[in-house]
Formats: structure tokens, C-alpha cells, sequence
């Protein structure tokens, strides 16, 4: 109650600085109710059903109506707060996990959450037809439900309770079982129109024009959601978000919407701030995909020469304008439980690489050049085909004549991940803050043509695999932690893909927006506690 | 007065062909004054034109030089426009004097699948082509000469239709010639001329389609081409313009310079008709 008092109390002071015509900036302290947040969405996603599609492009807009068990969290014990689940708790053996369940939830149609629907989704949804969850929870049994708000997780084989505990802020969103139990659930209608019990419902969604959510009044959160409704406003187009910034027709536009190179000059706009918190669990890692089959590939001095042969700080300072970091390895800098610096590194250095692919046998011919590479750069983002064009020229540097070929994204997809004609591919895939989710396929051998984001550079490295199949059979944290550790080591000295920097986004918002950037997926997580000043 | 001093008589086809000359030259030259890979880093990226005189129009994104790029540019440009308008020139008249001199089925058939061409806007055919067959300089020529032969196919065959009446094609029937060597050695160099003239706003059309190509990121993603430098630029529109403008005022140019040349052509050889 003290909290509401003072609450009131800030507002009711704002109110008096308000009639007494001073600055605005009063208002930002005081969450208030009400008001339409519009926002730039530069993707249209078919399918909104996060318990299926676990993707950022996804979450963006159905993590605000279908919640998870956890959320990321800055300061919440082992970064996470609860969400749909209160507690969570492995056993010892790394044979069970159990979840107490928050009571008093609804479903956005009115009817109780109860530990079925927990036990469906897990069993369901997550395992057999999610993107991530088919590895996480591939060894998940059986979900026991004692009571209405207990959930048993129970593993065939011992699962580190670390890595589901990581897991829970993508892979744990909570579909309804009374909707999707009847038909297949790949073609509910819900998947299209989501149902949930987070802050906002589903509104309505029109085609290359705008989604709509609505305020769920029905909320567990007390007193939220603060907004009444979100839209997110079609604008595939990236210059023109920063244009409807300014002209204040949306009042957010998250996930790098405005250009980078247009960042300098929007900061200094009165009445728009520049964030660049809020993404630390989304970090994107802009890798060079290898293809081993290439004889001169299948060669490390080789790929230590490439390595060498990028200037990691000019990507970050040039591609990037300053908005990233150099990588080392595998697992980005950021990540507070599992990097580790103490790992082999290539600076930049052109003799060197030289010197390397002249022992490897590969000399200049007289053009100048050693051989020839086919590079596909993955065209989801501006930096990623940047980058494209940069280490065509480095590679040239060091007489490797490298031709650029340009797909669109399915195409690309195809082609590096199931038709392998590709010899270097520029990709960004996603650290998702524990190694085993989606790092370790990166590298790891026989997994199947056409999985996307995943070793299919035909790499294989027993003593590699050996070392991801140890830890993720390990239930010792601090064990599992360093035997990741040690994988950094190795991927790093080994080189199966060349990390170069790492990533994340800028969001661009009006000052009135408030409670930005509260946690490190803020962009993808539920909105409950956004509000709009004035 | 000499065809040619009527020819740069007129103050805007001397201008033209100013425009095309140094474009010529550009492209010519731009081995020798630019040489190596045009795309090479050469200094801090952004930096703005008129700055620093060893690269005086600034760089890129990447810092490369866009005085270097706008001239290997140039013979894309100049070769892509130049190529597409002649594979299209052939097809066209070869297509149109079967049509005109065969007459009848094979009439019929040609100016029908001539039709089809012409229904489909030109550009969203080659950008279907290239899209299925995957983007090169060979296959962006194809792809533009495929959306502008009909033009001159037309012509030719309204033209082929009169010559083909004449008398001394009557005489080379007679005197037993084949009726493919009557077609194309007597009758298509006389029924030629009508159609060159369409040559200037095919190149015209096929320089800026294959800017639209690269624009969109349908061009040959390993040459340098003014579409594709505008298009680079337009992700920094706000903050350096001249990456777009620049490329663009040569784009610009370009296209009057082959218009106006074109047009001047044109108008020498009517007078010569006329004269004659």
C-alpha cells in the first residue's frame, strides 16, 4: 500500500508542477495510466505463436499477449524474475524440475491458467515443434501436475537445471490447452491471432498496415498494463522510421528500426532519446560461416589466415558505427556466466595471413591471387551485407578472390543450410544466454541438411562433440560452466567459424515513453509496466 | 554544309555529345586513372566531398573512394546500356523482317508472341528474370534486352512490310536468290535506319533499368554500378547525401547525354533523306 500512496502522491505533486507551467520532465517519473503507444514493426510475421516460433521477430509482438514462466531480468536472482511461474527448483539428481504457478491468472478468454496448460504447452508445443525447444527439452518425459499450480518437469536422461533455468525467458511461453487441444496445432487459428494471458490482447492485425493489442483489464499485474492499446505500425522501410519519429507519428521504433548511421543525427533531435540498453540477452553475432568441404577451407592456417586477415576493429568502428564489440569467441563478452577471454586470438595482420597461406601451399599466382571463394552474406540486416562487401575486400588483401553472391532470405537459407553452395557465408546467429540452446549446433557434427543456423559446413571435430556431449550431461553448474569454457578454447584455437563482433540494438523513443529498457530482452518482453507522460 | 558539321550545328546535340564523349572517356580511362579494385578501402569511411583532394567526392560507408567507383561505374553503365540495346536491336529487327517478309502464319505467330512481350511491363519482366536466374552482367543484359526488343520488331516489320513491295525485290525474286538471303541482304539494311533510331531511348531505358536492377539489389553484386552506389547511399540519405546524389546527377547526365546525341542522329539523317 505504501508503494500506491506514493504513487499518488508523485502524480498529485506532477499535477501542481504541471498548473504551475513547469517542465514536463515531472511527468516521466510517475507511471500513468492510459494512452496509445505506436511503434515501427518492420517485419510482418505470419505465424505469432512464441511457443512454436521461439524468434525475436515473433516475441516482438506476442510477448506482450502469450507470457512465459520467466522473464530476464538485471538484478533478479540468476537473472531472471518470475512471470507465469513464482519458483522453480531442480533436484539434485538433474532428473526433475518443479514450478509453482502463479494463482489468480486468466486467460484472455476468461477461462483459469492451471498447471495442465504448463504441462501441455512443455509437451506439445516445446518439444516436438519448437525451433529451440526441440533441443532444450529434448530429454523431457513427462509433466507431473500434483495440484492446479504445480508442475513436475521430469527428464529421462539428467538435464543441468542451469541450462532450463537460462532457457525460460525465450523458450517458456504458455499456450492455452482448452484452445489448442482440439486439431492440429500447427493450424489453430490461435497461432494467427494468439490468446494468452499477458498484459495486452489480441486486437487485430491488417496486412502491411498495422497489429493492433488492446489492454487486458483482467491482468494479474496490479494496476497494469499502464497503456491502454499498442500499435505496431507497418514501416518495412528503414529510412522512414526515423522520419515518423520525427514527425511523431510513432513514438518508438525498437530493434535498430533507424539506421545506425542515422543515430548521431537523431539523438540530437529535442524530444527523441537514444537507447542502447534493454537488448543485452538478444546479442546477435556476425560469424563467417566456413564451408569444410572446400580443400583450402578444410585447412586451419587457412582459416587462421582469414581470421587474421580481419580487421575486427574496423568492422566495429566502420559497419557498426561504434554500436558493438570485437569477439573472441563463441560466447559474446556480455554474457556474465559463461565467457572466458583466456582464448586463442587473431589480430589483425596482414603478413601474418600471408605468411600462414603460403605454408599451407597456397602461393600467389601471378595475378596476384591464390584462389578463388564463393560468399554468400545473409541479407537480414544492412551490417551483415556491409560486412559482406568488407571482407570481399580483406580477403582480397591477402590474395583470395572472393565473389559476393546476393540472395533474398529464403534463398540464402537454402542455399547455406541445405544445399551447402556456399564456400564462406557471412551469418548472424543469436546468443541466447546459455551455449547449449543455439551456440554449440553452430560447430557441433551430424545434424541433419537444412537446419537452419546450424553446422553445415560439413565441420566435424570429435574431440569437439566429445566436449558439448560431456557438458550437456553435466549437472554441476560451476563444472558445466567451465567445460564451456574450454569449448570456447577450442572453437577459438580450431576456428570451425570465425567470430568477428557481436551486437545488439538501438531503440529510438519520445521522451514520454517510460519504463524503456528495464530488462535485457525489454524489447521482446511483456510491456506490462510501459506507460506514456503527458 | 558536311553531315557532321550539321550534326554539332545544333547547340543541344553538341552538348549531348559532349556529355557522351566525356562518359566515353570515363569509362576508357578509368582503368588507367583508378587502377586496381575500384571497390579497395582507400581512407576513413564518410568522409565528405571536397575535403581531403586525394580523394576529392569523399568515400563511402566503407571509405571507398566514389570518385574511383563513379567511373569503373560509368562502363557498367556505358556496357550494360550498350550491349542490351543492341541484343535488342538484333532481336527486334531480325524478328520484325521475318514477320513483315514471311507475311501470313509466320506473321501472325511472331507479332503475337511480340504482343505477349509488349503486355508485360518491361521492367517487372527483367526483374523476374533476374531474380529466377540470379544476378550477373550477362544475364542483367538478357534481362533488359528480353523487355525491349519489341519496339524495333514492330518497326522493322511496318517497314519491311513497304520494302518488300519494291521493285528490285521483285527482281531479286525473280533472278532466284533464296527468300532468307532477299530478306536480309536487300531488304533489312534498307528498312534499318527507322529502327536505329530507336537506339538512343533503348540505351537511355536500359541504362536506368539496369540502375533500377542494382538499385534494388538485382545487380552484379562484385561491379561497381551507379544504382547500386545510390542505393548504398540511401541508407545514409540524411546524414551524407551526396552518396545518392552523385551517382544520380551522372545518372542523370548520362541519360540526357544519350537522348540528346540520339536526337541529333536522328535529325542529320532526315535531312540527308531530304536532301537526297
Amino acid at each position: 500500500m505504501s508503494d500506491i500512496s506514493r504513487r499518488t502522491l508523485l502524480s498529485g505533486s506532477a499535477l501542481l508542477l504541471a498548473s504551475t507551467a513547469m517542465p514536463a520532465f515531472g511527468w516521466a517519473q510517475t507511471p500513468k495510466k492510459g494512452g496509445r503507444l505506436v511503434l515501427a514493426a518492420d517485419s510482418e510475421p505470419r505465424n505469432l505463436n512464441p511457443a512454436i516460433v521461439a524468434s525475436n521477430g515473433v516475441f516482438f509482438i506476442s510477448s506482450k499477449i502469450v507470457e512465459t514462466l520467466a522473464e530476464a531480468s538485471f538484478d533478479g536472482k540468476d537473472g531472471l524474475e518470475p512471470r507465469l511461474a513464482l519458483s522453480w527448483e531442480g533436484a539434485a539428481d538433474g532428473l526433475s524440475v518443479t514450478f509453482k504457478l502463479r494463482d489468480g491468472v486468466k486467460w484472455h478468454d476468461g477461462k483459469p491458467f492451471t498447471s495442465a496448460d504448463v504441462a501441455f504447452s512443455a509437451l506439445q508445443v516445446w518439444k516436438p515443434l519448437q525451433n529451440l525447444g526441440r533441443i532444450v527439452f529434448k530429454d523431457l518425459a513427462a509433466v507431473d501436475t500434483p495440484d492446479d499450480f504445480t508442475a513436475v518437469f521430469k527428464f529421462a536422461k539428467p538435464t543441468p537445471f542451469q541450462l532450463i533455468r537460462n532457457a525460460l525467458p525465450a523458450l517458456s511461453s504458455v499456450v492455452p490447452k482448452h484452445i489448442y487441444e482440439v486439431g492440429k496445432i500447427e493450424d489453430n487459428p490461435a497461432n494467427n491471432a494468439p490468446i494468452g494471458t499477458g498484459p495486452f490482447k489480441f486486437g487485430e492485425y491488417k496486412a502491411g498496415q498495422y497489429y493492433k493489442l488492446t489492454r487486458n483489464a483482467d491482468y494479474w499485474g496490479k494496476d497494469e498494463p499502464y497503456l491502454d492499446e499498442i500499435i505496431y505500425q507497418v514501416l518495412p522501410d528503414r529510412t522512414s522510421a526515423a522520419a515518423a519519429l520525427e514527425a511523431e507519428e510513432i513514438q518508438l521504433a525498437a530493434f535498430s528500426a533507424v539506421p545506425l548511421a542515422d543515430l548521431d543525427r537523431i539523438s540530437k533531435v529535442p524530444g527523441l532519446k537514444v537507447i542502447s540498453k534493454g537488448y543485452e540477452g538478444l546479442t546477435y553475432q556476425l560469424v563467417v560461416e566456413i564451408n569444410h568441404r572446400r580443400k583450402e577451407l578444410a585447412d586451419v592456417k587457412v582459416r587462421q589466415a582469414i581470421a587474421h586477415a580481419i580487421d575486427k576493429d574496423f568492422v566495429v568502428k566502420t559497419v557498426f558505427l561504434g554500436y558493438a564489440a570485437t569477439a573472441t569467441g563463441p560466447v559474446p563478452k556480455n554474457d556474465p556466466q559463461f565467457y572466458t577471454a583466456d582464448v586463442p586470438t587473431y589480430p589483425f595482420d596482414v603478413a601474418k595471413a600471408n605468411a600462414l597461406l603460403d605454408e599451407a601451399g597456397y602461393a600467389k599466382a601471378d595475378d596476384g591471387k591464390r584462389f578463388a571463394v564463393k560468399l554468400l552474406p545473409a541479407p537480414y540486416f544492412n551490417e551483415t551485407k556491409q560486412f559482406g562487401d568488407y571482407l570481399r575486400q580483406a580477403l582480397a588483401v591477402i590474395g583470395i578472390d572472393a565473389e559476393i553472391v546476393n540472395n533474398d532470405a529464403p534463398a540464402h537459407i537454402k542455399a547455406v543450410y541445405t544445399d551447402h553452395a556456399f564456400d564462406l557465408a557471412v551469418g548472424p546467429p543469436v546468443f541466447r544466454g546459455d551455449p547449449a540452446i543455439s551456440t554449440t549446433i553452430l560447430v557441433q557434427s551430424g545434424i541433419p541438411d537444412g537446419v537452419p543456423f546450424s553446422n553445415q559446413g560439413g565441420y566435424k571435430n570429435d574431440a569437439l562433440d566429445a566436449l558439448i556431449a560431456k557438458a550437456s550431461e553435466t549437472l554441476d553448474t560451476a563444472a558445466r560452466t567451465d567445460l564451456y569454457k574450454e569449448f570456447q578454447k577450442e572453437v577459438a584455437a580450431d576456428l570451425p567459424l570465425i567470430n568477428v563482433a557481436e551486437w545488439s540494438f538501438i531503440s529510438v523513443a519520445r521522451d514520454t515513453v517510460g519504463n524503456i529498457a528495464n530488462n535485457p530482452r525489454w524489447a521482446v518482453s511483456n510491456w506490462a509496466d510501459t506507460y506514456l507522460a503527458g | 554544309m558536311s553531315p557532321l558539321n550539321r550534326f554539332l550545328h545544333r547547340p543541344e546535340t553538341l552538348a549531348g555529345a559532349i556529355i557522351l564523349g566525356v562518359l566515353f572517356a570515363m569509362a576508357l580511362f578509368a582503368s588507367l586513372l583508378f587502377p586496381g579494385d575500384p571497390q579497395a578501402i582507400a581512407g576513413p569511411a564518410l568522409l565528405p566531398p571536397f575535403h581531403d583532394w586525394s580523394l576529392p567526392l569523399g568515400t563511402d560507408r566503407l571509405g571507398r573512394d566514389v570518385l574511383a567507383e563513379l567511373f569503373h561505374g560509368a562502363r557498367t553503365s556505358l556496357a550494360v546500356g550498350l550491349a542490351a540495346a543492341a541484343a535488342a536491336l538484333l532481336i527486334g529487327a531480325v524478328v520484325g523482317t521475318l514477320a513483315g517478309f514471311a507475311g501470313g502464319v509466320v506473321d501472325e505467330v511472331l507479332m503475337r508472341i511480340t504482343d505477349a512481350f509488349q503486355t508485360v511491363p518491361s521492367f517487372l519482366l527483367a526483374l523476374a528474370f533476374v531474380s529466377v536466374v540470379g544476378p550477373s552482367l550477362g544475364v542483367v543484359v538478357a534481362a533488359i534486352a528480353l523487355g525491349a526488343w519489341t519496339g524495333p520488331a514492330r518497326v522493322a516489320r511496318a517497314e519491311v512490310l513497304s520494302i518488300r513491295e519494291r521493285d528490285y525485290v521483285a527482281g531479286a525474286r525473280v533472278i532466284g536468290m533464296h527468300p532468307l538471303e532477299i530478306a536480309f541482304r536487300e531488304v533489312l539494311p534498307n528498312a534499318l535506319p527507322p529502327v536505329l533510331a530507336l537506339s538512343s531511348v533503348i540505351v537511355a531505358a536500359a541504362i536506368l533499368t539496369e540502375a533500377a536492377l542494382s538499385f534494388l539489389g538485382l545487380g552484379d553484386p562484385n561491379r561497381v554500378t551507379w544504382g547500386g552506389m545510390i542505393a548504398e547511399g540511401r541508407t545514409v540519405l540524411r546524414t551524407a547525401p551526396f552518396l545518392s546524389i552523385v551517382p544520380g546527377i551522372a545518372l542523370v547526365l548520362t541519360v540526357l547525354g544519350v537522348y540528346l546525341a540520339g536526337e541529333g542522329v536522328v535529325e542529320t539523317a532526315a535531312v540527308r533523306r531530304s536532301l537526297s
